[in-house]
């Protein structure tokens, strides 16, 4: 039922694969296999910590081994639920390593040539012939044989899932007695008294009257439930066991043990009365949050306990219990020492997770989101368990080092981030008949919207391109006079030695309470009967929460189809991030996709008020990991030569600075 | 008291025969080996490195292996670098460096890059029309990197592989396959690279937040830039050549015919 394993290097070799569809194998050397598709979303952006990734119809899991720097990757269709493939790779990456290990580590070696001894490598390359089919040669029949038994064993563990499943469904189809249907096989000597004989005789009448659409409803939901019952494998079959007891609906006649039940009055002799309230009394006091009594005899509650809000004494506690815990492992404090020095120390878990902590502190005192650091340092640690550190370098030089690798993967963007050019690409291009280039700026209330791309005009000006602004917001009182205001400033700053840029930007207005999407539509239209090059769309803030302007964000997205998206937000925000930027990025996708067909989400980002924060910058980290679109712009002040170009390595060092 | 004064001058005496002559000999070895070691490390920075860096999916690490272990093993797409020696037939040796093409891991090359004798940029040439921008903005990023090394150090060799030839359609004309490749790829991308450098010359950047770094990416200068548009054979920063090659991934062993031309390139190279 899988679909594709393989077990390759991270430098890019493959060294083991089997598909097991022709489909599989032929989507599998492709450039989209879902292996490709995993190391280039997943991996190199460093999302591991989610364990699980799902493209295309495939899930597939994967696992490290970072000794031999080995990857290990199972893909299957993402409809089954197959909750073998974990123990699958576990016990794959144990037995392959097991068995492989010397070809493996001359290999890894051989990937690894460093500068120094050129002449003995070369020779023993020059010796060693690799025959790579070859050296797996007996790995083929041991997997064959790993995964038969797997297989196996989730084969039986459904077919005793369903044996009892099988037992209740006989015993539902039996109990059905009172249904009229099987009237012939109620036995004879059923005890006639008198209430019986009532219900017999009222039973003989509704028959009668011919079936009703009582009975028939009682039938079918029976049948329907004994038909799903071995469909859905979660369900247990020990619900099913407990008999049904029928509903009584109002139209019999009450029997007595009814009567006794239907008596409320007040002089019933209750003997389980008392029993009932002492009971009662106990669940009415919790004994053990009960306060105390003070000398004077009065009884003072109990102080609150901030339990859950001892997040950083928790942590203390089990760094200090980790701490003593390390002082006695099996290596000791000198034993591991000797071991660094002699470059065998592998690095485990225990050793890892005080400095990963700490790093994760450190990163929050910086300002990026607890799950996003939560997420990188348990990516980190992933990456490093298991590999060997030699030398002078202590484990937190080694995790900081691998964290600052991790850190400039996710920050160096992935698409270019030349506006320009890709403004000049499009007006160049000789398809179309210069429809201008249109960027929207969408965030939520109060981030510097209007300011930044008042900025991002006057640069688009400096370059001698004409640009018009689209006033969207048409709910804020006052955005259409400060846009009215920043053009006209624009258009008082000269160019190229002229004295003024008359002409150059211009302002398109329709006054307040207009439906945005339609605006922006004749702005665009305006825009291209008067030559100009780009268009900037100023929309109003809105809070990621409100579903309602979400869907109408949206639909000026559909409606005009932006060529880019960017979303502006402050440096200052903290772990709200995360939340503003996941909502508006699925609002726009959903909403957008529903009408159109074609899904567009946030294109990318402008970072504002970053002159407030001076190294807190992971706002900038937690922005660029939930969303894996590039920072365009940083806004750092309110004139309008006070926009920047993020420099990768000084936010990374701004975050890694103590 | 008279004899205070005597008792300290054979002390010094006797540390001006034996121990300063062992100071001195121990001096001089200390001084011996610390000029061998700079002298191997200045050797070593000129060093026999050659890189193979492009846009992901090219082949870079099917071509690797290729060299390095003489089949073409199955790969994907590399998270690492990979750097093996290569025996070429005349018995010298090459240091061959892989870098992962991925836009987010592609700027490692750049500590490989002193070291360098020749940089060669693989294009897959059956789908260069198609992710052209791509595929020149990592070329460009590379010809500044070279463009920006100080002039103390010389200058790498710049070799544009056409990869994949065997998948790109003749049509209609005579030429082999991997001179169509080499004349498409060479098109496309001056193509792209003239609308860079275009759209840099005469505008101006957003200075980047620290602003003692340069932010616009140069390197495209051309000589007689008045004739317009950008061309290879121009190239201020070096003599540029072009290739066509193929490899196929498969169980074969033995050498691949594909890869003639580069071998032959490589060894011109260390000759």
């Amino acid at each position: 039922m899988l679909d594709h394993c393989s077990i390759s290097h991270r430098g890019g070799v493959v060294l083991w694969s089997r598909s097991f569809t022709p489909e599989a194998s032929h989507v599998a050397s492709s450039a989209t296999s879902p292996v490709n598709s995993l190391i280039r979303e997943a991996l190199i952006e460093g999302r591991t910590a989610e364990q699980k990734y799902e493209k295309d119809g495939y899930a597939v899991k994967w696992t490290f081994f970072n000794d031999l720097e080995l990857i290990f990757v199972v893909a299957y269709q993402r409809i089954l639920q197959l909750a073998y493939v974990d123990d699958l790779l576990t016990a794959m990456k144990a037995l392959f390593i097991k068995l492989f290990e010397p070809f493996l580590t001359t290999f890894v070696a051989s990937l690894h040539a460093m500068n120094t001894g050129n002449s003995t490598p070369s020779s023993k390359n020059g010796d060693t012939s690799w025959n790579f089919a070859k050296a797996f040669d007996g790995w083929d029949g041991v997997f064959d044989k790993l995964l038969k038994t797997f297989e196996d064993k989730a084969a039986q563990e459904r077919k005793s899932r369903f044996r009892p499943q099988a037992r209740a469904i006989q015993v539902e189809s039996e109990s059905p007695s009172e249904d009229d249907s099987t009237v012939p096989t109620e036995s004879p000597d059923v005890t006639q008294d008198e209430q019986q004989i009532a219900r017999n005789v009222q039973a003989l009448k509704n028959r009668l009257r011919g079936r009703g659409g009582r009975h028939g409803g009682r039938v079918a939901p029976r049948a329907d439930s004994g038909a799903s019952g071995p469909n859905s494998e979660s369900e247990s079959g020990k619900r099913k066991t407990k008999s049904k007891t029928q509903r009584k609906w109002g139209d019999e006649v009450p029997t007595e043990s009814d009567m006794a039940t239907l008596d409320f009055s007040l002089d019933k002799p209750d003997a389980g009365m008392d029993g009932r309230l002492a009971s009662d009394l106990r669940s009415l006091v919790d004994s053990a949050s009960l306060g105390t009594r003070t000398k004077d005899g009065l009884y003072e509650v109990k102080d609150w306990d901030f339990g859950n809000n001892g997040d950083a004494s928790v942590i203390a506690k089990a760094l200090t219990r980790e701490a003593s815990q390390r002082s006695t492992s099996s290596l000791g404090a000198l034993g591991s020492l000797f071991a660094r020095l002699t470059g065998s120390k592998v690095l485990t878990e225990q050793d890892l997770k005080p400095v990963l902590e700490g790093m994760k502190q450190h990163l929050m005192k910086k300002n990026v989101a607890k799950e996003i650091a939560d997420k990188v340092c348990e990516s980190v640690g992933e990456g490093l368990v298991g590999k060997k550190v030699g030398g002078f370098q202590t484990t937190s030089n080694t995790v900081r080092s691998a964290l600052s690798a991790s850190l400039t993967s996710i920050l160096t963007p992935k698409t270019s981030t030349d506006l320009l050019l890709s403004i000049r690409t499009k007006l160049s291009s000789p398809s179309q008949r210069r429809v201008p280039y249109s960027i929207t700026f969408v965030g939520v209330n109060g981030v510097g919207k209007s300011t930044n791309l008042s900025k991002v005009c006057f640069w688009l000006i400096q370059n001698n391109l004409r640009v018009l602004i689209a006033a969207c917001d048409t709910f804020r009182s006052g955005a259409v006079e400060q846009l009215r205001v920043h053009v006209r400033n624009l258009s008082m700053l000269g160019v190229d030695g002229a004295t003024d840029s008359k002409g150059r930007v211009e302002l398109f207005e329709k006054g307040y309470g207009k439906d945005a999407a339609a605006i922006a539509k004749e702005a665009i239209a305006h825009a291209k009967e008067n030559g100009f090059d780009v268009v900037l769309i100023d929309t109003a803030g809105r809070m990621q929460d409100n579903e309602p302007l979400m869907r109408a964000l949206a639909k000026l997205v559909t409606v005009n189809s932006p060529d880019k998206i960017l979303f502006v937000g402050e440096a200052l925000v903290g772990n709200e991030a995360v939340d503003q930027l996941t909502k508006f990025d699925r609002a726009l996708r959903d909403f957008s996709s529903a009408s159109s067909g074609k899904s567009r989400g946030i294109d990318g980002m402008l970072v504002t008020k970053w002159d407030t924060v001076d190294d807190k910058v992971g706002a900038a980290l937690s922005m660029t990991y939930v969303t894996g679109q590039p920072i365009i712009f940083v806004g750092c002040g309110q004139t309008y030569t006070d926009l920047r170009q993020l420099r990768v390595d000084s936010v990374v060092q701004a975050i890694l600075s103590d | 008291m008279v004899s205070a004064t005597p008792e300290i001058l054979p002390l010094v005496g006797s540390l001006s025969t034996k121990t300063f002559t062992l100071l001195s000999v121990a001096a001089a070895v200390i001084i011996f080996f610390a000029v061998t070691l700079l002298a191997r490390a200045k050797s070593n920075s000129r060093g026999h490195s050659v890189l193979l860096v492009g846009p992901p999916d090219a082949g870079k690490t099917a071509i690797f292996s290729s060299l390095v272990y003489h089949q073409a093993l199955p790969s994907h797409s590399s998270l690492q670098i990979n750097c093996a020696h290569v025996v070429l037939p005349p018995s010298k040796t090459l240091r061959i460096v892989d870098v992962p093409g991925h836009p987010r891991i592609r700027d490692q090359f750049r500590e490989h890059l002193r070291i360098a004798k020749a940089i060669v940029f693989v294009v897959d040439a059956s789908t260069v029309s198609r992710n052209a921008p791509a595929v020149a903005e990592h070329l460009h990023h590379v010809l500044h990197a070279i463009a920006s090394l100080p002039p103390s150090q010389p200058t790498p060799k710049v070799l544009v592989l056409a990869h994949k030839a065997d998948l790109v359609k003749a049509g209609a004309s005579s030429s082999s396959v991997t001179e169509v490749a080499i004349s498409r790829v060479r098109t496309v991308l001056e193509r792209e690279l003239e609308k860079r450098r275009a759209s840099q010359t005469g505008g101006v950047g957003v200075e980047s937040m620290d602003a003692e770094s340069e932010s616009e990416l140069g390197g495209l200068e051309c000589g007689g830039t008045a004739r317009g548009g950008f061309k290879f054979s121009e190239w201020d920063g070096g003599e540029v050549d072009f290739i066509g090659t193929w490899v196929e991934v498969g169980e074969k062993n033995g050498d691949q015919d594909g890869l003639r031309e580069l071998k032959d390139w490589l060894e011109q190279l260390i000759r």
